[in-house]
């Protein structure tokens, strides 16, 4: 009975679902209900079958997504972190190497945000999408300003400006993101408030620090900077564990 | 955009129930089909479930693991789990205005 019932299927859903298949039917006695289940599967498996097997080439390029975002956003936030350790949060650094290393770690916890956006994208498209863009008009913004600077092209107080702008501005859009990562709950919550708090509490305390407060203002950004890197930490490694999930796990 | 779970026509329903039964751990097809009877007290079919489960794997929802004996294993996958739990929460919100609507409290 379970052999002919097996014969209605398609010979390409036989080769991939045929044994596991069996193995179900023969767990139990076949009443008429699964017997007119099955032939609706067969007749199902005739019209739809298609690609059987074959994994979402679209779920792939999300996973991917996930996976480069986690790299991305451990590799960049410790850069950033191993810079200011070295160079006690000074910025000026022999042969601009200072700020070149801080601009490749931008750019590389931008890759990160964008791999991350476009994994969580589908849950707040908008939100999701708006942070991202931000962040990159943010990051832009702190390029042409710092390049210009190393460069010495355009007028001193033009770059000075600049650089205020797009610190600001990459710094809500990571607010935006920690928002949006928040409320799709698929990364981690934590890493996701830290970022949200991170570029608060370094703004608070920059605008401290110019109002006769320095101790109290250093502290928040000291602060802020710590959350900041903290969150994308947290983040980058919780993208890549569940990436990961879809490997190691085995039967329970 | 990843598949969302009503895509599937007349096996979103099945498939919602699979992965639900997924979402604590790789099961294979005769597991699911007895956590979706004692989980729901309805029977669901092997040829509703095969159907349901080739959607979802083509879809990159779950996937198969190496089998054990002639049982295959299937696992939710992280897109999965994603589309899982908005699906979950869409319901949740569908349900709790149907329960506000009859003056019920929504838990």
């Amino acid at each position: 009975m379970i052999s002919l019932l097996l014969r209605l299927y398609p010979a390409r859903w036989r080769a991939r679902y045929g044994d596991e298949f069996a193995a179900v039917l023969e767990e139990r006695p076949l009443g008429p209900f699964d017997v007119a289940d099955v032939l609706l599967g067969a007749l199902d498996a005739h019209l739809h079958l298609r690609g059987l097997g074959a994994a979402s080439q679209h779920a792939k390029g999300f996973a991917m997504s996930l996976r480069i975002g986690g790299y991305a956003a451990i590799v960049g936030a410790a850069l950033i972190g191993l810079v200011i350790v070295l160079t006690g949060g000074r910025t000026e650094g022999p042969e601009s190497a200072v700020p070149i290393a801080l601009l490749v770690a931008l750019a590389v916890l931008l890759v990160g945000l964008a791999g991350m956006s476009a994994f969580q994208a589908r849950s707040d498209p908008w939100l999701v999408w708006s942070a991202f863009a931000m962040t990159a008009v943010g990051t832009v913004v702190i390029f042409i300003a710092s390049v210009s600077d190393l460069a010495g092209v355009g007028p001193g107080d033009w770059r000075d400006g600049l650089l205020p702008i797009g610190l600001v501005t990459a710094g809500l859009g990571s607010v935006l993101f920690g928002v949006a990562t928040y409320r799709v709950s698929v990364l981690s919550r934590t890493g996701a408030l830290a970022l949200a708090i991170g570029p608060v509490a370094a703004l608070i305390g920059a605008i401290t620090v110019g109002q006769d407060a320095w101790e109290l203002g250093m502290l928040l950004v000291l602060v802020g900077t710590v959350s900041f890197l903290a969150g994308w930490l947290t983040l980058g490694v919780a993208a890549i564990r569940l990436d990961r999930a879809s490997s190691t796990l085995r039967p329970a | 955009m990843v598949t969302q779970i009503p895509e599937l026509g007349r096996f979103a329903e099945p498939a919602l129930l699979i992965l639900v039964s997924l979402s604590d751990g790789p099961k294979h097809g005769y597991a699911i089909m007895a956590d979706v009877e004692a989980g729901t007290g309805r029977p669901l079919g092997p040829g509703t479930l095969y159907a349901a489960l080739a959607r979802l794997e083509e879809r990159g929802l779950i996937e198969a693991l190496a089998p054990v004996d002639r049982r295959r294993p299937y696992r939710l996958t992280a897109v999965g789990a994603t589309v899982l739990a908005e699906q979950l929460r869409e319901l949740k919100g569908f349900v709790d205005l149907g329960l506000r609507r009859l003056g019920s409290p929504t838990g």
